[in-house]
């Protein structure tokens, strides 16, 4: 067998999903946190949360990047952030060594690089002194007297950018700020900062802001940013017209920052941008995105211990063939079944003890398939592309008509003009009937042509839920398994209003919610990575699942009922019946053969279990998913210890 | 008919190999390229031995070692089986293949098979057969027993004793299928003309009495087979039944008013994957080898020549820079690791079993033996968590494959309770949430229960649902809602649609509505089309049809593979009749959306680089912007992946950079600029050619590449501004400068092609490129020289440019901060 690390190694012609992952494992992210440490923003206030505690907009800022490096150090290693203060006085100790000075009055709490242990535990650290003493910050940055300039800080921000980050890597900056209007008065000023954000685009970097408002301090954006902003990229979409208002600028308040940036906390990425045939010349651009995937764990990786230090090892791959011990160059390789032993050979001195099984053929033959070959039978030659067969109602779409994760599109003009007000018409329209589209589809130029429903989704402002469709992948024939059982006992009317008694009172109405469920696995995890990175103990009953049932609530609410339903549940006349032992099929009545629960417990005390036949105790452990393994005297070994539990 | 135990079965193929076989018939085969008909020659024999192999390599193709099968052929010159080795009799039967589980050699050896002089008897065949079998088998009950009798009914058959046969047939309880050549066939609506009266009468014998007196037997016409056996096949596989608890409540301490159901849970829907291929690779002859070859090539001729296909094995191998590289180094150094192709000299090799497991936490590396912390304790079962009303249900969350849930089959009160909690659902119109842990210790899965009443059971649909973890936001302007920069509503925008777009589009809903455009049901009603019950995979039952083609073909080219089955297209488009009769409100939509098509790469299409953004126009906008073309790439390793799979992810992931670059030239053109370098004169010229409409711009220009064979320079050029994305330029470039150089007609674009080489060198050296040319001239050499008809006079133009245009050595490599292979010495060497 293949050593366990090619098992699990991600063949190049495997599943979309595995790539969906690979994609995003393979951008590298840079974000520099820009926060205003005005007098306003260091100012102490009553924490929202807990009203005796005092709290200020630069902790929750710091707070807020805090727990956002926390979350991308495990999830995306590669990733680097750095933290830029501006409005203070405070100084470098030693002078920059390398790269750029910055502006005045600005501060570089974080250089940009990727995160390690001690950086966070520093943030961390000063987090803490803040909790105990609020005005640590004031001290530890202490405000300017006058507002620097926007400009200097975009300016400041492209030379810390330029100094740290790799060339590739998507760059933004989120700027937290609560001043609206940071020079009411110059018009140079704001000039000034819109020329500087040109440069900043130019260089590739987005930025991205986070405005705060409170209710004394409303932010107007269309005081100074909103003309100053436009010509910043900072629109996810190239589709931005000019005379539109971007209307991702976020202005919430200083408790939603978090929720805020976790919006924003992954770059939008698209999977793939591809047509969307309506009927033959009626196509629009689509563009995909992932909007639910497992998020796993991550792979662990190997290292060398070189003494002082761990060195990540460097993994190669390569095609071997092992009677010559030579690597093959992928180009060269050909795809067919597998060829069981050496094949007779010509030459009489054929290696006898060959390992690798061989095919012979003619010089001139071909007996393999090509890359390229393989590919159009996977994709039936089709070209990426989603195509419309039509539309049906919107309760078509059964529930276990499931297979994958679905996917969300959202229209593309730069491919098509006039996509954008298709795709609206479309939509608008299918909502309004109620319908849901069948689309063939190939997303990628090496997956397979699948048959996805397309789902409208409306928008709806207050949840961010966008305008856009779902699409679906369904399940081929091949893939639906039919209902292994065909008939079992139907509980009466009765006992199902006692049933719906206590659902009634178990219903939340609000419907699945993600958020309320983190995957616990994931966090437990990470919790002891994080935990072995800053060399603390783990401690794993500190630790909380929050998937877990709510137990005392479902007992205040529907103990009762529940016990109700159990007593009915017991008076129900099959309800004490073990089946027959024998026959697989079986009626509702109680036969001879049956074994009585009753009776399996009162035998239990008597100890007069082995009267029983082995055939009996079988079916017994059956119903009650014991394993029914073993001879008579393990069979009533567990009978004894299911009795002594029930 | 129940369902079978896969595999435990031993099927005898009883094969006619009489004089009769040997007769040639005409057979159509599936359409060539452009459609033309095409046909073949062949014996009936070599007919009858598709559906054969056909039913080996379904054998061979599942590869179940309890899966096998063994050839008796009959009419054969020889006599060569048991019975005759020890009482005599069963003349021109041998046992040609005996019953193992079947290989490629099982295939290759019927390929043999030859149609004889002789005639044989296939009830003396199907004796021997049975008799193998039965020998083979034993006594083992439980294994399926199959004869199968593949016969052109055309020589004489004893027909004193069959009803023996027949009667040891049933005793066996073995499976007979009769597939005859040219056979009437009432279903298949077959006769056959001008039929041989002996063949009438042997056909009535197999159909009227001897199938008839076999208990499990059937009888086809060999046409008819083969046309059934090349529909796509769906294996019904049974889920196993996985046994589990539904908890509700507090079982342990609240045990009054908490229950546990007994449960099996199965799977409802699984995604059924192809069979992987394995991969191969021509062995290289060793020196020894070839020697042989060329004397034994004095003798014969080419025929003996051969090539050897070796089956590969993936091998990882794990290397170390034991280097103490600073922090200068630091980026060279996560760039090494990201590109996995390390300079060699540094990296030590290091053994599996030296390395130790451990995560990345940022550039800290934590070390974790096991590979996994311990994990979360976890109890097996369903945790109940509550229910939601089924309207709050998002569809488009479900994440995953689909589960039933049943109360276990032998135990009534589980039975009863479920069905009463499926019931109470059904009628409250509610889901159930659930917390899935499938084995203590396992980590657990969210998702969410549905009630299924079936007729006679009840029992839970689950679907996993999304984790916080899972779910990821991204924000998208609206596309109802947008405003100007006061902030004020628009209402009217070219992606806002009108009145007159949203009432084309009702239109056009309605008329490509489904659930009549299928055929006619029994009763003449229309049914809907697409029923995903009917759907087959394309790309598995290709993939599948591809893995047996080669399983029996030596040779692909002159053998290659049938189209696909009609069968697995038939979801591809939507049906012609509905199309047909929407094309008037289809027509209408193209003409109101008025959707045009934005051609790609639209880089070159500026006349003049003064050209400014006229605010007004959208279209201008946005046919000035480039659309995604390729991914930017620093690594040599990962272009050459984007260039493989161009298209594919590519397209998409480099969106971000490119909107930036938009921006950056709308931002621009706002402010007139004095035109910039890149307003090449050249472009003016290749822009005649252009044509909005167009799918590409430059007809020369391969889709996946940024450089085309028209103005390739200009390109270049253009392309480099953008940044980024220079290894896949430079990679474009070097492709394109061959191809222009070995097409016909070269030479009137020589002093061009040594301008681009000259430019292409520069860029090389300059943007640690270096590789890529030290890689792509001396091929490009090659090529020039060796190859047919190659180029042999523009490489002397290019030795005349001398040194200067010659591979880059380590001298000048090490100036620019790169590495080299080549001496100086051998950068001069190289162009003499």
């Amino acid at each position: 067998m293949a050593p366990y690390d090619d098992w699990n190694r991600v063949d190049d012609d495997d599943e979309d999903e595995l790539q969906d992952n690979a994609l995003f494992d393979a951008k590298k992210d840079v974000i520099l946190f820009c926060i205003d440490c005005s007098p306003s923003m260091l100012q102490l206030r009553p924490d929202p949360e807990e009203e005796a505690k005092m709290t200020s907009h630069l902790y929750a800022a710091l707070d807020s990047a805090m727990n956002l490096q926390k979350r991308k150090v495990v999830t995306g290693p590669n990733d680097s952030f750095g933290i830029l203060l501006f409005n203070t006085t405070r100084k470098l100790n030693t002078p920059r060594t390398e790269g750029s000075e910055i502006k005045k009055n600005m501060f570089l709490y974080q250089p940009i690089g990727p995160l390690s242990a001690p950086v966070i535990q520093e943030l961390i650290q000063l987090l803490h002194t803040t909790q105990e003493n609020p005005e640590e910050l004031r001290k530890q940055f202490p405000p300017t007297d006058s507002r620097v300039a926007m400009g200097d800080v975009f300016t400041s921000c492209n030379w810390v950018i330029r100094d740290g980050a790799p060339k590739t890597a998507t760059k933004r900056v989120f700027l937290i700020t609560d001043e609206d209007d940071p020079h009411p008065s110059s018009k140079q000023l704001r000039i000034s900062a819109q020329t500087t954000l040109e440069d900043l685009a130019q260089a590739g970097v987005v930025v991205e802001p986070f405005f705060i408002q409170t209710e004394d301090k409303p932010f107007d954006v269309t005081k100074f940013y909103s003309t100053v902003l436009q010509t910043n990229a900072f629109v996810d979409d190239t589709d931005l017209d000019p005379s539109v208002l971007a209307e991702s600028i976020s202005v919430s308040r200083i408790g939603d920052l978090l929720s805020q940036m976790k919006f924003r906390e992954v770059t939008k990425r698209a999977l793939f941008n591809i047509p969307f045939e309506l009927a033959q010349g009626f196509t629009i651009g689509v563009k995909g995105y992932g909007l639910v995937t497992e998020q796993k764990k991550g792979e662990y990786k190997y290292f060398v211990d070189l003494g002082d230090r761990l060195e990540a090892a460097i993994v190669k791959t390569g095609q071997l063939d092992e009677d010559r011990q030579v690597e093959v160059d992928k180009s060269n390789i050909v795809f067919g079944m597998a060829v069981v032993g050496a094949a007779p050979s010509n030459d009489d001195d054929a290696e006898a003890d060959s390992m690798a099984a061989t095919k012979v053929v003619k010089s001139g033959q071909r007996p393999f398939y090509t890359a390229d070959e393989m590919r159009t039978f996977r994709t039936l030659s089709l070209e990426p592309g989603l195509k419309l067969l039509g539309f049906k109602p919107r309760d078509t779409l059964r529930f276990e008509d499931n297979v994958k994760h679905s996917q969300f599109i959202y229209p593309d003009e730069t491919t098509y003009a006039g996509s954008k007000r298709t795709f609206s018409a479309l939509l608008k329209s299918m909502i309004k009937k109620k319908v849901i589209g069948l689309a063939r589809g190939v997303l990628r130029r090496n997956s397979t042509p699948t048959i996805y429903a397309i789902l409208p989704q409306d928008e709806d402002v207050n949840e961010m839920e966008p305008a856009g469709f779902h699409i679906i992948p369904l399940p081929f024939a091949d893939d639906i398994r039919s209902a292994p059982i065909e008939e079992g006992y139907i509980a009466s009317d009765s006992l199902k209003d006692r049933a719906r008694a206590w659902i009634n009172k178990t219903t939340i109405k609000s419907g699945y919610i993600p958020d309320s469920y983190p995957n616990p696995a994931l966090a437990f995890h990470y919790d002891q990575l994080e935990a072995s990175a800053f060399r603390e103990e783990f401690n794993p009953d500190a630790f909380e699942d929050l998937t877990e049932p709510n137990v005392d609530l479902i007992h205040a609410k529907a103990g009762k009922l529940l016990k109700e339903w159990k007593v009915e549940l017991a008076n129900d006349h099959s309800a004490t019946l073990v089946v027959p032992v024998t026959g697989s099929k079986r009626k509702p009545d109680a036969s001879q053969n049956s074994i009585d629960l009753l009776e399996v417990k009162t035998r239990f005390e008597e100890g007069s279990l082995m009267k029983y036949k082995v055939d009996q105790l079988k079916a017994f452990c059956r119903s009650q998913n014991i394993p029914t393994s073993g001879n008579k005297s393990d069979l009533i070994q567990r009978v004894e210890d299911w009795c002594k539990l029930h | 008919m129940p369902a079978e135990r896969a595999g435990y079965t031993v099927s005898m193929f009883v094969v006619d190999v009489s004089k009769s076989m040997g007769a040639t018939r005409t057979v159509t085969l599936p359409p060539g390229k452009n459609g033309e008909e095409r046909f073949a020659e062949m014996t009936h024999l070599q007919y009858a031995l598709q559906y054969v192999k056909f039913k080996i390599q379904d054998m061979i193709y599942n590869g179940r070692k309890t899966d096998q099968c063994g050839v008796v052929t009959f009419g054969t010159d020889e006599t060569d089986n048991q019975i005759n080795s020890r009482h005599g009799g069963y003349e021109n039967v041998t046992e040609y293949i005996s019953i193992a589980a079947p290989s490629a050699t099982t295939l290759r050896k019927l390929d043999e098979l030859e149609p004889s002089d002789v005639f044989g008897d296939p009830i003396d065949a199907m004796i021997v057969a049975v008799e193998a079998q039965s020998k083979h088998l034993g006594n083992k009950k439980t294994w399926t027993r199959k004869v199968i009798l593949v016969t052109d009914g055309e020589g004489p058959i004893e027909l004193e004793d069959w009803e023996a046969t027949a009667k040891k047939l049933n005793e066996l309880n073995i499976a007979l299928t009769v597939v005859g050549v040219d056979f009437d066939d009432e279903e298949f609506d077959y006769v056959q003309d001008n039929k041989p009266d002996f063949k009438r009468v042997n056909e009535e014998f197999f159909r009227d009495q001897f199938c008839q007196h076999v208990n499990d037997s059937v009888i086809g016409n060999l046409d008819r087979v083969l046309e059934q056996i090349s529909l796509p096949d769906v294996k019904t596989s049974r889920s196993t039944l996985m046994q589990n608890v539904l908890r509700i409540g507090d079982v342990d301490t609240r045990t009054e008013e908490a229950m546990e159901i007994l449960i099996k849970t199965c799977k409802c829907t699984a995604i059924n994957r192809p069979k992987s291929f394995k991969k191969f690779a021509i062995r290289p002859k060793t020196a020894r080898e070839e020697e042989a070859e060329q004397q034994s090539m004095d003798v014969d001729d080419d025929e003996k020549k051969v090539v050897t296909y070796a089956q590969l094995r993936a091998r990882t191998e794990y290397y170390v820079d034991k280097l103490d590289r600073k922090d200068e180094d630091k980026e060279e150094q996560v760039k090494i690791e990201e590109d996995a192709e390390p300079q060699s000299e540094d990296l030590e090799k290091v053994e599996k079993e030296e390395l130790i497991r451990g995560f990345k936490y940022g550039t800290s590396y934590v070390p974790c033996p096991e590979g996994q912390f311990p994990k979360l304790p976890t109890k097996k079962g369903i945790d109940l968590i509550g229910f939601i009303p089924e309207k709050k249900f998002r569809r488009e969350y479900s994440m995953g494959e689909v589960q039933y849930i049943w109360g276990n089959p032998d135990n009534p009160t589980a039975q009863c309770a479920l069905s009463s909690i499926v019931q109470a659902m059904y009628e409250k119109g509610v889901l159930a949430v659930g917390r899935w842990v499938t084995g203590d210790g396992r980590d657990p899965k969210m998702g969410v229960m549905s009630p299924a009443l079936f007729e006679k059971v009840h029992c839970l649909l689950w679907v996993p649902m999304p984790f916080a973890d899972d779910v990821r936001k991204y924000t998208f302007p609206s596309l109802h809602e947008l405003r100007n920069k006061k902030g004020e509503i628009i209402t009217e925008h070219a992606y806002l649609p009108t009145e007159k777009q949203l009432e084309a589009m009702d239109d056009f809903v309605d008329a490509m509505d489904l659930m009549e455009a299928g055929d006619k049901d029994e009763e003449g009603n229309r049914t809907e089309w697409l029923d995903i019950r009917e759907s087959y995979n394309p790309s598995f039952h290709r993939l599948k049809q591809a893995m047996f083609h080669c399983a029996v073909v030596s040779d692909l080219e002159t053998n290659p593979l049938p189209p696909p089955h009609p069968e697995l297209m038939r979801f591809f488009n939507p049906p012609k009749k509905l199309v047909k009769k929407a094309q008037s409100t289809i027509d209408n939509c193209i003409k109101t959306f008025n959707v045009k098509h934005v051609p790609k790469v639209v880089k070159t299409a500026r006349k003049d680089g003064h050209n400014h953004a006229n605010d007004d126009d959208d279209e201008m906008l946005l046919l000035d912007r480039k659309p995604s073309t390729s991914k930017p790439s620093q690594s040599h390793s990962q272009a050459k992946i984007t260039q493989k799979s161009a298209g594919d992810d590519s397209e998409t992931e480099d969106d971000d950079d490119e909107i930036l670059i938009d921006k950056v030239e709308s931002a621009k053109r706002t402010n007139p600029l004095p035109t910039p370098a890149r307003s090449l004169p050249s472009l003016s010229q290749s822009e005649g050619q252009y044509d909005d409409d167009s799918m590409d711009i430059d007809p020369q220009r391969d889709p996946d590449r940024l450089i085309g064979r028209t103005n390739p320079l200009a390109d270049f050029k253009l392309n480099l501004e953008r940044g980024d994305i220079v290894t896949k330029v430079v990679e474009d470039m070097s492709a394109v400068i061959q191809e222009v150089v070995l097409a016909p007609f070269a030479s009137r674009r020589s002093t061009e092609m040594i301008e681009c080489l000259t430019e292409l060198r520069k860029v090389c050296l300059e943007e640690d490129e270096i590789d890529a040319w030290n890689t792509f001239l001396p091929e490009f050499k090659k090529e020039c020289i060796k190859s047919s008809p190659g180029n042999k006079e523009f490489w002397s133009k290019v030795q005349k440019v001398g040194r200067r245009i010659s591979v880059i050595s380590d001298k000048e490599a090490e100036k620019n901060g790169g590495i080299s292979q080549f001496s100086e010495h051998s950068a001069i060497e190289f162009l003499e």
